[in-house]
């Protein structure tokens, strides 16, 4: 796997009613391989995966790439970037965000 | 007719794109998410064939094997017909074939997921029936 060269996986972005779920695809990366880091509101994943083609193999058809994945995403406000978690499995990486509980109600001036 | 009209002037074009077509259809079938990628690997003993399938697990796949060939499907999940209460026939909904340019052992293929890509190794079948016969003298 080239170290340098990093693409960008394919990641879904749900809204739900207490929550947002975001599902990274990183097909190849344990995690161990996987890092996760947010500062402010920004969320960025990278990975460092070390694979090698099977050693004496001729590669004969390539139609997905071995490579190590970066992305960062800007949480909504709403995003309680305290409240996150993270798993990995089978190469999706699942976050879920809480969403902030607002509990005043808002006052609006009225001019 | 003038046998000149016969000839379609897209036919060059045609040609062209057929020249391709394995290849377009490969990405116009992976745009669309209906097989996913592999990567195949070959040395004179065995072939590799790496499945891309994130999110996915031994139960949700289905791998079948010929002599010169090994077939891969999802494995739909179990529903039953609302009615009869039988296990409803239900559709792979993507399956894909990759023949194979030697037989393989059937014995000794190994299938192990790893975060989401399937790995399946292919041992080539010992070679039968040709003997080669040194002669003496």
């Amino acid at each position: 796997m080239n170290e340098e060269k990093y693409i960008v996986p394919t990641a879904t972005f749900q809204e739900r009613p207490e929550d947002y779920e975001l599902k990274i695809l990183v097909p190849g990366v344990g995690k161990a391989e996987a890092e996760l880091h947010i500062e402010g509101r920004t969320l960025t994943l990278k990975t460092h995966a070390k694979y090698q083609n099977p050693a004496g193999f001729k590669q004969v058809a390539s139609e997905f790439e071995r490579a190590n994945y970066a992305m960062s995403v800007d949480l909504p406000e709403m995003a309680d970037t305290a409240a996150l978690s993270a798993k990995l499995e089978n190469g999706v990486l699942t976050v879920t965000v809480k969403k902030r509980v607002e509990k005043q109600a808002k006052k609006i001036e009225i001019a | 007719m003038n046998t000149l009209m016969n000839i379609n002037p897209w036919s060059i074009l045609n040609d062209l794109l057929d020249a391709n077509s394995r290849a377009f259809r490969n990405m116009r079938a992976r745009a669309a998410g209906r097989f996913p990628p592999v990567n195949v690997y070959l040395d004179d003993d065995a072939i590799i064939v790496d499945v891309e399938l994130p999110g996915k697990t031994a139960k949700d796949v289905e791998l079948s094997l010929e002599p010169q060939a090994v077939s891969i499907a999802d494995r739909p999940a179990e529903t039953t017909d609302a009615e009869t209460g039988k296990a409803a026939e239900t559709q792979p909904a993507w399956s894909r074939r990759l023949e194979l340019p030697f037989r393989v052992d059937a014995d000794k293929v190994n299938a192990k997921f790893a975060n989401g890509i399937l790995r399946i190794e292919l041992p080539r079948a010992e070679k039968t029936g040709v003997r080669r016969i040194a002669i003496e003298g």
